[in-house]
C-alpha cells in the first residue's frame, strides 16, 4: 500500500512539474525537457524489449529512425497532421515489426543483438540511398510551432508509456512476459505461447520507439539517415536502462533522470569527451552494480513490484472429483516404439509405454537408462525420431509443447525450472491462466491448488525463499494448475521431506481420483511405490521389465541392471 | 569472363584480411564466451595506429603491423584484466554483463581515437603498382597485405594447435572447468586470449588501412564484418572460418563492382542476418547459438 502511495505521488509530482515548465518556462528549459522526456521514452520502449523479455538489442534506433521518417513523409508528402502522422509512425514499426520480430526471435543473446545493429545499418543506408527521404543530406519539413507544446506532449507520451509499462506487468501478458524471461522453457512446460508473447513485446517495443521518432522529427523539422539512425541514441536507452535497473518499471525513468542530466551537462561542458565518458559509465555498471539504482531502492524495500493480483480471501474446497470415465481402462497415452538418437548414443530405442486414467505408472532405471530424454520425447520438447504417441485415443500430431500443456500433458523438470521473479502465487496463476480465460477462475483454481500442496501462505515467496522440497512442491502445484489428463513427474520428490512427500501424495492422490494419469521417474522408489499400479523399468534406452511393483523388483533381469553381475556367474554363463 | 575471373581473385586475396579479422574475435569467443564489441573499434586503432607511423616516421605498414599488434596486445591485456575479469556472474547474466561492458568500450575506444585522429578518413598508400599475371592485374597492395594476413593467421593456427601453451586455450575453450582441473591456469590463459585476439584485431587494422580508408566511426561496421565470418563459419570452428572469409570476400567485391559501395555494405548486412535465420549453427560448424 505505502509503495503504491510513493508510486503515485512521484509519478503525479514529476508530471505535474514537468508539465507546467513546460507551458510557462523557456524555449531553451522546454527543449532540455524534450530531450529528457525522449530520452526516457526511448529508455521505456527499450526496456520492454531487452529488460521484460530479455531480449537485449542494439538496434532498437531502427525504430525510432523508421517513424521519424514515416511521420515527416505523412506530413510532407500526404498532409497529414501530426497525431496522424505520429499515430502512422506507430503502425509503420509495428508492420515492420511483425514479420521481423517472427524471424529474429529465434535468436538469442549475442544473435539478436547484433541482428538488429545490422537492421539500423541496413536502414540507414536504405535512407541515404533513396530520393523520397533526400538521400544523405537529409530533407527538412514543417516542425511544431511551439517547442513547449512539444515539450509537453513528448512529456504526455513518456508518462503514459511509463504507467503503461506499469500496469502491463499487473496483467497476464506481463505475467507471461516476465515467466518467459526467467525460463522460456518453462514457461512454455506452463502453457504459455511463448512464441506470440515474444513477438507481440517486440511490437510494443518498436511502437514506442517509433512514437519518440516521429516526435522528434516534429519538434526539429530536419532530419538525415545519421542522425535518425545514430548509434548515440542506442547507447543512451541502454545506458539508462542499465543505470537505473534493468527489466524494472521504474528503472528507465531513475536512469533517463540521472543519464539525460549528466549528458545534458557533458554536452555543454565537454561536447567531445560526452560519449566517452557515457561508455565509461556504461563499463562501470555492467561490472560494478549490474542491478542499477532500482535494486539499491529495491533493497531498502521500496517501489518492489506489486504482486499480480492475489489469491481470493476463502478457498472453495474441490467439490467431489468428477466421476472417472465410464471405461478407465481404456489408455489415456500410449507410446510405440519411441526412439531417438544423439550422434552415436542411442538414448531411447523403441520404447512403448502405455498409461492409463487415475493410476501411476513409475518409470525407473539407473542413470542414463533415457528416462528424461523419454519424459521430453511425449512433452514435445524433443522430436523422436521413431515411433508415434496416442494421447486421448487420437495420434498425436507434432505440437509445441506449450500446446500440448494445454491439451493435457504437463510435466516437471528433473532440475527445478521454476521462475527467479515470480512469486509462488504467479507461478501457479501463471498456468492456471493457460487453462482459464476468465480471471476469478484462474484466482480460484491456483489458490485452491496452493492450498492443497499446502504453500497457500507463503504466497508472495519468490522461489529462491524455498527450501529445495518446497520448491519441487511448486513445480508440481504448477503442473496440477493445468488440470492434466496425463502428469510427467521427473524425480520429482527427490530431496523431500517425508512430511512434503506426504503431501505430494495427497496431491497426486486426489488428482488420480479425478482422473488423472500419473507417469512418475524416481531413483527412489519407496517415495513413489505406495501410489504406483505398474513399474516400467528402462535400461540403456529399453524396456526391460514391467509390471507390478512387487514383482518387478525381484525380476533377476532388474537387479542386473542395477546391482551389476558377479564375476563369477558372468564366468559361469560364458562357460 | 576476364572481369570476373580478376573478381574472384580479388574476392579470395580479401578473404585473408577477413580471416585475419575473424580470427582474433573467433579465440576471444572460444576461450571466453564472450563477444567483444569493440572488436572492430580495435580494428581501427590498429589501421590508425599504422597511418600515424607512417605519417610521423614514414613506417612501411609491413613494418607497422607488429607494432600495431603489440600496442593492442598491451589494450587487450588491460581490458580483460581490469574489466572482464571483474565481472563474475555465470550464465545470462554473465554474457549479458561482458556484452554492456564491451558495448560501452566500444564507444570509449572509437571516441577517443576521434579526440586522437578526427573524424576525417585516413589512409596508408602502400605498394600502389599491380602485379601483372598474364592479361589479369592484382593490385600489389592487396595481394601482400593479403599474403601477410595470410602467414599471421596461419602461425597463430599452428601456434595453437601445436604448443603446450596453445593447447591449453584449446583446452580452456572447450572446457574452463576441466582444464582447471588439470592445473591449467585459466585466468592467465583468458587474458593471453584476449590480448592475442586484440592484437590481431590491430595487426588486421595494419594490413586493411592500406586498402581501404578508415574513420573512427568505421568500427560498429569492422564488428558486423567479423561477426557475419564468424557466425557464418561457425563459432569457433577454423576451417569454416576460412571458408567464410573467402565467400564474404567475394560477396563484397562482387557486390562492390556491381552494385556500388553502398549497396555492398548493405549486402554484408543483409548476408549476416540470412546467415543467422537460415543458420545458425554455421556453414561447417555446429550449434553456434550462444
Amino acid at each position: 500500500m505505502r509503495d503504491r502511495l510513493i508510486e503515485t505521488v512521484l509519478f503525479g509530482a514529476l508530471l505535474v512539474l514537468a508539465f507546467v515548465i513546460a507551458r510557462s518556462g523557456s524555449a531553451y528549459l522546454a527543449q532540455t525537457l524534450f530531450n529528457a522526456a525522449l530520452a526516457i521514452l526511448l529508455a521505456i520502449g527499450w526496456n520492454v524489449i531487452g529488460g521484460f523479455t530479455g531480449y537485449v538489442s542494439f538496434g532498437q534506433v531502427s525504430f525510432f529512425g523508421l517513424g521519424a521518417y514515416i511521420a515527416a513523409l505523412a506530413t510532407m508528402r500526404l498532409a497529414l497532421p501530426w497525431p496522424a502522422a505520429i499515430a502512422a509512425a506507430a503502425l509503420g514499426a509495428v508492420m515492420l515489426a511483425l514479420p521481423l520480430g517472427l524471424i529474429m526471435l529465434r535468436l538469442s543473446g549475442i544473435f539478436f543483438a547484433l541482428g538488429m545493429f545490422g537492421l539500423a545499418r541496413i536502414l540507414q543506408i536504405s535512407a541515404s540511398a533513396m530520393r523520397v527521404t533526400g538521400g544523405p543530406m537529409g530533407m527538412s519539413f514543417d516542425a511544431a510551432e511551439d517547442p513547449r507544446v512539444c515539450a509537453a506532449v513528448m512529456l504526455l507520451a513518456a508518462a503514459a508509456a511509463l504507467a503503461g509499462t506499469r500496469l502491463m506487468l499487473r496483467t497476464r501478458f506481463g505475467l507471461r512476459l516476465l515467466a518467459i524471461r526467467d525460463d522460456a522453457v518453462a514457461a512454455s512446460a506452463a502453457g504459455v505461447r511463448v512464441w506470440s508473447v515474444k513477438v507481440l513485446a517486440f511490437c510494443l517495443s518498436a511502437a514506442l520507439a517509433a512514437v519518440g521518432g516521429a516526435l522528434y522529427a516534429w519538434n526539429l523539422g530536419y532530419l538525415d539517415p545519421s542522425s535518425a539512425f545514430n548509434g548515440t541514441i542506442e547507447l543512451q536507452s541502454v545506458l539508462m536502462v542499465t543505470a537505473g535497473g534493468i527489466g524494472t518499471v521504474w528503472g528507465p525513468l531513475v536512469g533517463g533522470a540521472l543519464i539525460s542530466v549528466l549528458s545534458t551537462l557533458l554536452w555543454a561542458r565537454f561536447p567531445m569527451e560526452q560519449q566517452i565518458v557515457l561508455g565509461a559509465l556504461t563499463m562501470l555498471i555492467a561490472v560494478a552494480m549490474p542491478g542499477g539504482a532500482m535494486a539499491a531502492l529495491a533493497r531498502a524495500g521500496v517501489l518492489r513490484r506489486p504482486p499480480i493480483w492475489a489469491p481470493p480471501p476463502s478457498v472453495t474446497a474441490e467439490p467431489a472429483p468428477p466421476p472417472p470415465a465410464p471405461d478407465r481402462r481404456a489408455p489415456v497415452l500410449r507410446c510405440s516404439g519411441l526412439g531417438i538418437r544423439f550422434g552415436g548414443v542411442v538414448a531411447v530405442k523403441a520404447v512403448d509405454l502405455v498409461a492409463y486414467p487415475a493410476e501411476m505408472l513409475a518409470i525407473i532405471g539407473p542413470n542414463g537408462a533415457g528416462k528424461s530424454t523419454l519424459f521430453n520425447l511425449i512433452s514435445a520438447f524433443a522430436r523422436p525420431a521413431t515411433g508415434q504417441i496416442t494421447f486421448d485415443g487420437k495420434r498425436l500430431p507434432r505440437l509445441r509443447p506449450e500446446r500440448l500443456a494445454r491439451s493435457g500433458i504437463a510435466r516437471t523438470f528433473q532440475t527445478s525450472r521454476l521462475f527467479a521473479s515470480l512469486t509462488v502465487w504467479e507461478t501457479v496463476l501463471l498456468a492456471a491462466l493457460s487453462l482459464h480465460r476468465n480471471r476469478r477462475k484462474a484466482r480460484g483454481e491456483a489458490a485452491r491448488i496452493l492450498a492443497e500442496v499446502g504453500l497457500l501462505a507463503q504466497w508472495r515467496e519468490v522461489p529462491e525463499a524455498l527450501p529445495p522440497g518446497r520448491q519441487r512442491l511448486l513445480e508440481i502445484a504448477r503442473a496440477l494448475a493445468l488440470r492434466p489428463k496425463v502428469l510427467l513427474l521427473d524425480e520429482a520428490m527427490a530431496g523431500m521431506s517425508a512430511e512434503e512427500i506426504a503431501r505430494v501424495h495427497a496431491a497426486l492422490r486426489h488428482a488420480m481420483a479425478g482422473g488423472c494419469a500419473v507417469v512418475a521417474i524416481e531413483h527412489v522408489l519407496p517415495a513413489i511405490a505406495p501410489l504406483a499400479a505398474r513399474v516400467q523399468v528402462l535400461d540403456f534406452g529399453a524396456t526391460i521389465a514391467e509390471g507390478h511393483p512387487h514383482a518387478v523388483l525381484n525380476d533377476p533381469a532388474v537387479i542386473t541392471a542395477y546391482l551389476g553381475v558377479e564375476l563369477e556367474d558372468a564366468a559361469g554363463a560364458a562357460a | 569472363m576476364l572481369t570476373v575471373i580478376t573478381l574472384a581473385l580479388l574476392g579470395l586475396l580479401w578473404g585473408g584480411v577477413y580471416l585475419l579479422m575473424a580470427t582474433g574475435l573467433n579465440l576471444i569467443y572460444g576461450v571466453m564466451k564472450v563477444v567483444n564489441l569493440a572488436h572492430g573499434d580495435f580494428i581501427v586503432l590498429g589501421g590508425l595506429l599504422a597511418f600515424s607511423l607512417f605519417a610521423e616516421a614514414g613506417l612501411n605498414p609491413l613494418a607497422a603491423f607488429p607494432i600495431a599488434a603489440l600496442v593492442l596486445f598491451g589494450i587487450g591485456a588491460g581490458v580483460q584484466f581490469g574489466l572482464l575479469e571483474r565481472i563474475t556472474a555465470a550464465g545470462s547474466e554473465g554474457e549479458l554483463r561482458s556484452l554492456l561492458a564491451t558495448f560501452g568500450l566500444s564507444y570509449v575506444v572509437a571516441n577517443a581515437s576521434f579526440l586522437v585522429w578526427g573524424s576525417q578518413f585516413q589512409s596508408v598508400p602502400f605498394l600502389e603498382g599491380a602485379v601483372q599475371a598474364g592479361p589479369i592485374a592484382i593490385p600489389a597492395g592487396l595481394l601482400a597485405a593479403s599474403l601477410a594476413a595470410f602467414a599471421a593467421t596461419l602461425l597463430i593456427h599452428l601456434w595453437l594447435t601445436t604448443t603446450i601453451t596453445g593447447k591449453s586455450l584449446h583446452a580452456t575453450a572447450q572446457s574452463a572447468l576441466g582444464a582447471a582441473s588439470c592445473g591449467i591456469d585459466v585466468r592467465r590463459v583468458r587474458l593471453l586470449a584476449f590480448a592475442l585476439g586484440s592484437a590481431m584485431a590491430g595487426g588486421a587494422g595494419a594490413l586493411v588501412i592500406t586498402l581501404i580508408p578508415f574513420q573512427t566511426s568505421t568500427g560498429g561496421e569492422l564488428t558486423v564484418h567479423a561477426f557475419t565470418l564468424i557466425a557464418l563459419g561457425g563459432l569457433g570452428n577454423y576451417a569454416g572460418a576460412w571458408l567464410a572469409a573467402e565467400l564474404l570476400g567475394l560477396t563484397e567485391v562482387f557486390a562492390q563492382f556491381y552494385l556500388g559501395s553502398n549497396a555492398a555494405a548493405a549486402v554484408i548486412y543483409i548476408v549476416f542476418i540470412a546467415v543467422l535465420v537460415v543458420r545458425p549453427q554455421g556453414l561447417l560448424g555446429q550449434a553456434g547459438r550462444v
